[in-house]
C-alpha cells in the first residue's frame, strides 16, 4: 500500500514500532543506526539468552520489514550521505530528545529546507515543549505520568506496570497513524511537515478517559487486583476458574443485561443460585453503577456466587460456553497458550521469517490486519548490523567500493 | 480557516460502538474526516453507561468516555432492524469513502450488509471489520470488550504480582491498542486507492493487532521458552525499576535506572556515598543480580520522601523519576495543560464539558477539536438532508415509520 515510499528511519528504541508498521503497509523503511549498531541492540532478551547486537528479541520484535545501514551523522561526511537520503525520502522518523538532532543540523526546519515535502515524525515522552519536555524517562515514567499505573494493580501494594514495556508501543504505533495523516494532506498540498507525538499524551488512552476525571468534576477511580473501584463500588472482572482465571464481564444496566441474563441461566442450571437470583431485572441492576449504594451488598451476594460456579469450571469449558452461549468470558491465557491458539492458527497469524545467519526460520506474530486486495507481507527479517549498506552506499547513492571502504575506515558507516 | 484540515475529503460511515472503533475514527475526525456515527436508541452504545461522567453524574448524555470518543463525528440515530433504515445505510454506504463496523460477522450478514453486499452498492468502497477474534475461524463470532480479547492474548496474566492472582491492565485494555492499527489501515486503504482506484475489505483481530504489543515476549517464550511471568514493576534490563512509597498514604514514586550515570546520580540524590561505591551495584549487569538489595535501598529513602519533591530533584539530576499520579491530579499536569491536552465543547445542558484534545500535534495543520458534544441523533436532518439530498416529505415519512430511532 505504501510502496511508492521511503522512510528514514532513526529511532532508538523508543521509536521503533513505527517504522515497522509502515514497512509492514508496504514503506521501503531504511532504518540509520550508528556505527556499530543501534543501542537497542543492547536490550535484552537475546536469541538464546547470548548478547549480541543481531540476536536481541527486542530488535526482532520492531525491526521487520526495514533494511539496515549504519551511518556517523555527525560527521561531515555522514551528514552529507543523509543529506542525500532525505532529498528522496517521504518519511523521517526519529525519537531523540526535543533539539538533539537540530544541533546535529537535521532539525525540522534544517529537513524541510532539504525536501520541503518530508514528513517528519518525532516520537518523544513527553513532546517537543512543555516544562516536561526534558524528563528523563523509560516505560515506567510514562506510565507513572500519563495514569495508567496509578489503575493497576493490588490495593495494597505499589501499583504495578505490564512486565512487557507498552509506553512506547502505544506513541509508536500512534506516530504510524499521525504520519499518515500528514502524507493524506500532502498528496492535496505537496507539502510536509512536523508531526510531534508525545508519548505521555498517547498512554493516556490507556485511562480509558479516566484522565477526564478532574476537568469533568467526577471522583477517582482506585487500582484493583481484577477489576477497578468506582467510588464506594468494586467491579470485578477476573475470576477464579478451576485450573486458572477467567475474565467474566458480570456487568449491567441496558447494554449488559442480556449477556449476564445468560450467564445467570447457566449459573442456575448447574445448581448454584435460585430461579429468583436467576430472574433479577438485570437492567435495573446497572444503577449500581450509579450511584446505589444500596445494591453494594445485593452485589457482593451474586459475586459470591459467581465466583463458587466459576471455580467448579475449567477455563475452557468457560470459554466453550461462552462461544455458544454468548457470555462475556475469557480464559487468562499464559503465552505459551497464546501461541498454542486454535483461532490464530485457523487464521495462519503466525509468519515464519527465515534467519539464514542462524540458518532457521523464526515465527514472528502475524500481520496486524488481513487486507483483501494489498495483504501485508513479511518480506524480510530484521537486519543485521550494517547488512544493506552496500547495497544503499553502492548500488544506489553510487559510491565506489574504495569509498565505502574508506568511509569504513574513518568510522563513518 | 487558514488550512484545510488533512482529511477533509474523507468520507467515513462509521458503525462502531464502544471504544476501539470510536477511538479509532475520532483520531480521523480531529483531522478533518467527515465520520457519520450511527446510533441506535434502542441498544444504547455501552460507553454512554460508562464514566466518568460529568459532575459524576450517571445518565446517557454524562459520559465523559462517549464525549471523548465521539468528539467531532456527525451523529445520526438509525434503526437498522428495519428495511427502510437498511436502505438508507445504503445510501450511505454510497455517500462514503470508507465503512467501519465492529458487529459481529454473522449480523452484518443477517443484514445483507456485508462487504459483498456493500461492495455492490459502491464497488470502491473501503471497508473495516474489526472485533475481538477477527472474521474467520472457531472465535469468529466471540463478542465482547477489550478486557476479554486482554485475557485471551496474554495481557491479564502479565500485570501483577508473582506471589498473587494476576491483576490485569486496567480496564479493556487491547481497546486502548487496536485504534492505532484501525486508524493506520483505513489511512493506508486510502491511500491505495487513491493510487489504484481499488477499495478492499479489512479484516481486522483486535487480538491479533493487539499481539504486536507483546512481540517481544512472544519471541522470547518461543526460542528461550521462558514462561513469562508477571514481574511485579521488575524489568530485564535494568535496576533498580520499581514503584517505591513515598510518604503519605497510597502514594508511590516510580523510579528507573537505565544508565550507571544515573544509578551514580541516584545515590548522590539520597545521599548514600556508600552505596555508589558499592561494587556490586556498579555496573547495569551488576545491579540485575541484586534488585531485592537496591529495592530496600531505595525504598528506605523514598518513603520519608515527598513524592513531588523527589521526583523534581531527581529529575534535575537526569534520574529517570515521576510521581505516581492518580487521575485527579493528572487534569493539573503542568505538561498535560502546557500541551493542550484539555479542551472544552459544548454541551446543550451543562454549558461546556471537557474532552481530550488530539493526543499528537501537526505543525501546518494542526488537529481541531471544538463544537458540542456529540448527543444522540443531533445531525439527523443534516445527514438526510444535505449529505443525501432527501426530500422534507422523505425525511418526514421517515421520521414517522420510527425508522430514526
Amino acid at each position: 500500500m505504501l510502496s511508492p515510499y521511503r522512510v528514514l528511519d532513526l529511532t532508538t528504541e523508543r521509536g521503533l514500532l513505527c517504522g515497522q508498521v509502515l514497512g509492514d503497509l508496504g514503506a521501503d523503511v531504511i532504518k540509520i543506526e550508528p556505527p556499530g549498531g543501534s543501542p537497542a541492540r543492547q536490550l535484552g532478551p537475546f536469541y538464546h539468552d547470548q548478547p549480541h547486537p543481531d540476536r536481541s528479541l527486542y530488535w526482532w520484535a520492531h525491526n521487520r520489514n526495514k533494511r539496515g545501514i549504519t551511518l556517523d551523522i555527525h560527521t561531515p561526511e555522514g551528514a552529507a550521505l543523509l543529506k542525500r537520503l532525505v532529498a528522496s525520502a517521504h518519511f523521517f522518523i526519529e525519537s531523540e530528545n526535543p533539539g538533539v538532532l537540530a544541533e546535529a543540523g537535521f532539525g525540522y526546519a534544517d529537513l524541510a529546507a532539504m525536501n520541503p515535502a518530508l514528513v517528519v515524525v518525532s516520537i518523544t515522552p513527553f513532546g517537543q515543549d512543555g516544562p516536561k519536555a526534558h524528563y528523563a524517562e523509560s516505560d515506567l515514567i510514562i506510565l507513572a505520568a500519563s495514569g495508567p499505573l496509578v489503575l493497576t494493580g493490588d490495593d495494597d501494594r505499589a501499583p504495578v506496570r505490564v512486565s512487557v514495556p507498552q509506553g512506547y508501543a502505544h506513541a509508536s504505533a500512534q506516530a504510524a497513524v499521525a504520519a499518515l495523516v500528514a502524507h493524506h494532506e500532502r498528496q492535496r498540498s505537496g507539502r510536509g511537515q512536523h508531526v510531534d507525538v508525545s508519548a505521555q499524551q498517547a498512554t493516556a488512552q490507556a485511562t480509558q478517559s479516566g484522565i477526564l476525571a478532574a476537568p469533568l468534576g467526577e471522583r477517582e477511580f482506585l487500582r484493583l487486583a481484577g477489576g477497578v473501584k468506582m467510588g464506594p463500588v468494586v467491579v470485578r472482572l477476573v475470576w477464579p476458574a478451576k485450573d486458572g482465571y477467567v475474565s467474566i464481564g458480570f456487568l449491567f444496566g441496558s447494554a449488559m443485561a442480556h449477556f449476564t441474563r445468560r450467564l445467570m441461566e447457566w449459573v442456575h442450571e448447574e445448581g448454584f443460585c435460585d430461579a429468583a437470583t436467576r430472574d433479577k431485572d438485570w437492567v435495573a441492576m446497572g444503577a449500581l453503577f450509579f450511584g446505589a449504594p444500596e445494591m453494594i451488598a445485593e452485589y457482593e451476594r451474586l459475586c459470591t456466587i459467581v465466583e463458587s460456579f466459576s471455580r467448579s469450571k475449567t477455563k475452557d469449558e468457560l470459554l466453550q460456553a461462552a462461544l455458544q452461549r454468548g457470555l462475556l468470558i475469557a480464559p487468562l491465557l499464559t503465552l505459551d497458550e497464546v501461541r498454542a491458539s486454535e483461532q490464530l492458527a485457523a487464521r495462519d497469524y503466525w509468519q515464519a521469517l527465515e534467519h539464514p545467519e542462524l540458518g532457521h526460520a523464526v515465527r514472528y506474530p502475524g500481520p496486524f490486519g488481513k487486507f483483501s486486495v494489498s495483504p501485508i507481507r513479511y518480506r524480510r527479517r530484521p537486519p543485521t548490523v550494517g547488512e544493506h549498506n552496500r547495497e544503499m552506499y553502492v548500488d544506489e547513492l553510487g559510491l565506489t567500493e574504495a569509498q565505502v571502504s574508506e568511509l569504513q575506515r574513518k568510522g563513518v558507516v | 480557516m487558514a488550512n484545510t484540515l488533512p482529511l477533509a475529503d474523507v468520507k467515513i460511515l462509521d458503525l462502531m460502538w464502544a471504544i476501539a472503533g470510536p477511538a479509532s475514527t475520532r483520531m480521523l475526525a480531529d483531522y478533518g474526516a467527515t465520520v457519520v456515527r450511527v446510533e441506535s436508541s434502542r441498544r444504547f452504545d455501552a460507553t454512554r453507561t460508562v464514566g466518568p461522567f460529568y459532575q459524576g453524574k450517571p445518565g446517557g448524555e454524562n459520559s465523559g468516555l462517549f464525549f471523548n470518543m465521539n468528539a467531532g463525528k456527525t451523529m445520526l440515530t438509525l434503526d437498522l432492524a428495519k428495511a427502510e433504515g437498511r436502505a438508507v445505510l445504503l445510501d450511505l454506504v454510497r455517500w462514503a469513502d470508507v465503512v467501519t463496523e465492529a458487529f459481529s460477522p454473522k449480523a452484518m450478514r443477517g443484514w445483507g450488509l456485508d462487504y459483498e453486499s456493500l461492495r455492490a452498492v459502491k464497488p470502491d468502497i473501503i471497508m473495516l471489520s474489526t472485533c475481538l477474534m477477527g472474521q474467520t475461524g472457531p472465535m469468529a463470532q466471540f463478542a465482547g470488550f477489550g478486557n476479554l480479547a486482554a485475557a485471551i492474548v496474554g495481557f491479564t496474566n502479565l500485570a501483577g504480582w508473582p506471589d498473587r492472582p494476576p491483576a490485569g491492565p486496567f480496564g479493556a485494555y487491547t481497546d486502548y491498542i487496536a485504534p492505532w492499527f484501525n486508524a493506520s489501515a483505513i489511512l493506508a486503504a486510502l491511500e491505495y486507492k487513491r493510487r489504484t482506484g481499488q477499495g478492499q475489505h479489512i479484516d481486522l483481530s483486535q487480538a491479533e493487532a493487539s499481539l504486536h504489543f507483546l512481540s517481544t515476549g512472544l519471541l522470547d517464550n518461543e526460542i528461550n521458552e521462558r514462561p513469562q511471568l508477571r514481574t511485579g514493576n521488575r524489568d530485564l534490563n535494568y535496576a533498580p525499576h520499581g514503584v517505591y512509597p513515598a510518604a503519605g498514604a497510597d502514594r508511590w514514586l516510580a523510579i528507573a535506572v537505565t544508565t550507571d550515570e544515573q544509578w551514580q546520580a541516584l545515590c548522590s540524590v539520597m545521599d548514600r556515598a556508600d552505596a555508589a561505591r558499592d561494587q556490586r551495584f556498579a555496573t547495569r549487569a551488576d545491579r540485575l543480580a541484586y534488585q531485592d538489595e537496591l529495592d530496600d535501598l531505595v525504598a528506605s529513602w523514598t518513603k520519608e520522601q515527598d513524592l513531588f519533591q523527589a521526583e523534581s530533584a531527581l529529575q534535575a539530576r537526569g534520574v529517570p523519576a515521576s510521581a505516581v499520579r492518580n487521575l485527579l491530579e493528572l487534569g493539573d499536569d503542568p505538561q498535560l495543560r502546557a500541551r493542550g491536552h484539555f479542551v472544552e465543547l459544548t454541551h446543550p445542558k451543562y454549558g461546556t464539558v471537557a474532552v481530550e484534545g488530539s493526543r499528537f500535534r501537526l505543525s501546518r495543520t494542526p488537529a481541531q477539536v471544538g463544537g458540542s458534544v456529540a448527543t444522540m441523533g443531533r445531525d439527523n436532518q443534516h445527514v438526510l438532508e444535505t449529505l443525501l439530498g432527501y426530500s422534507e416529505e422523505r425525511i418526514t415519512e421517515l421520521t414517522a415509520a420510527g425508522v430514526l430511532e
